[in-house]
């Protein structure tokens, strides 16, 4: 049964992968959900269609190995789990057994960013780095817990790998009215239009950025908030318009380390269109492991929380 | 149903099979005299009773019909052996083996030092990282029982790569998924790239690690036609619930006598006087039975 969200309220990501896939099975005959061992985000497939599912328990390599298998098949596996461990373990049975053949492997977990308080083992931080290198991977990062049923729908049809990054996924404040943007992989979202500076984001801290624009309005200053939930292909075109539209000014905020990630695609870009900006400023988090904490408390502490963010785009809108 | 069964036409006896592994070898050795760069020729050699055994006995495939739903899969997780597999499968029909001599290794050539199913449609899958292929063959086995077909997924493995931890991640997977539709082969040449297995890595008791796993264990000599014949027509019903390994005794270098466990030839390529060299011993080694049949 599809689920229906309202508008600011919080929702959990994860339930949304189980009840979306369990939606999909019935269309998709050859649809199989796999997991190392994080089955309760899949309970409503695994009950509905119990011999397309299958927990390997704790073989992140196999399972990704195992999901190839059954994509040369003709089948489409959706292999969920954390991400931290899929992106790192597996990351070889990912580049080689998947993207090198081009299989229509999806992979989609939790655990992207400092979320869960699990200590630097269990942060994915690295990942969208090293997903956004390999040939033929399509990379998305979902802060909207809608989002995830509308991305996973749209995987169906696509010939080759996806990856898609989750926070903790049990409580996300749902950001987008259903049917209020036209969400498409490849293409950003203006999540709020502004005209003095552009903070593009993803996943879990666009709902950040949205606060800080909230915030600045207050004092007249005018911040465009692009969720660029695709990171790979990026949407190249919104980049340029935004550089245009808001007077050369970005912010890029993301929960992922700020060398590696959104912000260096986005420089990318720049460089190779030749753009020149007033002002670019990346909030990330730094080269360190970042220990322990809650979301919001290690933001602040490694330099991408709220007050951050809005001193960086004040900043920006001054530049 | 067994293999057998689902062949229909004539299967060659072992006799011939024998003729085709030593046609195999040949050709193997040709092309290194031909080809400049190195090729595992080692572990080729190890395997080539092993590829004859499937291509030209084993396996239910048809080089007319690549897509054929029903067909067995043949995973080749040992991927630096791909040589002696375009090989086997010329052989058998799939490839002509002019072409893989003429282009091997050559820019936008088919045919590499591992398998590309992109570029190389008739191999059934990318390979050449140890450790890959029984996962991937996990994978196929699981589709087939998912679709209600009784084909088998085969997987060939060399021993070395079973210090990879992805196998035994897979071997436990194959067992816990009850799958009897799932064949590995090992070539058991008991050599590493640079050294003796046992020399680095403990793997003995080898065949009771696999039966600590739950699977099936054959025990065989790799290189005897007779028993690897024997050990596919044994196999359990593919609707069976255990998977089964066979465990292939070989020869590293097997056949050519300057070659055999010697840890020079794991890789190299054949001058013009070791050519002649390396045939006159790979027909001075050939099996008894078969020799006189050709003089």
């Amino acid at each position: 049964m599809p689920v229906t969200f309202t508008f600011g309220e919080m929702f959990s990501a994860r339930s949304v992968i189980g009840s979306t896939l369990a939606e999909l099975g019935d269309d998709y005959p050859h649809l199989w959900a796999l997991t190392p061992d994080i089955g309760a985000t899949l309970v409503e497939f695994r009950e509905k269609f119990p011999d397309r599912f299958i927990d390997v328990g704790l073989a992140e390599q196999a399972c990704v190995g195992i999901a190839a298998g059954l994509a040369y098949d003709g089948n489409i596996p959706v292999v969920s789990g954390m991400l931290p461990f899929l992106s790192m373990r597996a990351l070889e049975q990912v580049r080689s057994d998947i993207c090198y053949p081009n299989l229509p492997v999806k992979i989609i977990g939790t655990h992207g960013g400092l979320v869960g308080n699990g200590g630097s083992t269990h942060y994915a931080v690295e990942d969208l780095a090293l997903m956004c290198a390999l040939t033929n991977m399509t990379v998305t990062s979902i802060g909207d817990p809608l989002m995830v049923g509308e991305i996973l729908r749209q995987s169906m049809s696509m010939p080759g790998p996806l990856y898609v990054r989750l926070a903790v996924g049990k409580k996300d404040r749902v950001l987008y009215a259903e049917g209020e943007h036209d969400i498409r992989i490849g293409k950003g979202i203006v999540a709020r239009e502004g005209s003095d500076v552009t903070v593009f984001t993803h996943g879990t801290t666009v709902a950040q950025a949205l606060d800080a624009a909230e915030q600045l309005a207050d004092e007249g200053i005018s911040v465009r908030v692009v969720d660029m939930f695709t990171l790979k292909p990026l949407d190249d075109g919104l980049v340029l318009r935004c550089a245009e539209e808001t007077g050369g000014r970005f912010v890029v905020l993301e929960d992922h380390l700020a060398y590696g990630g959104l912000a260096s695609r986005i420089s990318d870009v720049i460089a190779d269109r030749g753009v020149h900006l007033r002002s670019f400023e990346r909030l990330g988090i730094p080269q360190v492991y970042a220990g322990f904490g809650d979301d919001e408390e290690l933001r602040d502490k490694h330099g991408y929380g709220l007050v951050h963010t809005v001193d960086a785009l004040r900043r920006a809108a001054r530049a | 149903m067994t293999v057998d069964e689902r062949h229909d036409t004539r299967r060659p006896s072992v006799g011939e099979l024998e003729d085709t592994a030593f046609e195999l070898r040949t050709k193997l050795l040709q092309l290194c005299g031909t080809y400049e760069g190195a090729v595992h020729i080692g572990g080729d050699l190890s395997a080539a009773d092993i590829f004859t055994a499937l291509y030209s006995y084993g396996l239910n495939v048809d080089p007319t019909d690549l897509a054929s739903p029903t067909r067995d899969r043949f995973v080749l997780s040992k991927g630096h052996a791909a040589v002696c597999m375009y090989i086997a499968m010329a052989i058998r029909g799939f490839f002509d083996y002019d072409d893989i001599v003429r282009t091997y290794g050559q820019l936008d050539s088919a045919f590499g030092m591992h398998p590309c199913k992109v570029q190389l449609p008739g191999v059934e899958c990318s390979t050449g990282s140890l450790g890959h292929g029984l996962p991937i063959a996990v994978g196929m086995a699981l589709s087939a029982r998912g679709r209600g077909e009784s084909h088998r997924v085969f997987c060939l493995l060399g021993d070395g790569e079973t210090g990879e931890g992805s196998v035994w991640e897979a071997v436990m997977s194959g067992r816990s998924q009850k799958l009897g539709n799932l064949v590995a082969f090992v070539d058991r040449n008991r050599q590493l790239m640079t050294s003796f297995a046992e020399e680095r890595v403990l793997f003995e008791p080898y065949p009771d690690k696999w039966r600590a796993f739950g699977w099936n264990v054959v025990e065989i000599d790799g290189h005897d036609m007779g028993q690897l014949v024997a050990a596919i027509d044994a196999l359990p019903d593919a609707d069976s619930d255990v998977p089964t390994v066979i465990i292939c005794e070989t020869v590293k270098g097997k056949g050519v006598d300057f070659m055999e466990r010697n840890l020079a030839w794991h890789a190299g390529s054949l001058g013009a006087a070791d050519l002649d060299r390396a045939l006159a011993s790979l027909a001075a080694n050939r099996p008894s039975s078969t020799r006189s049949e050709v003089n």
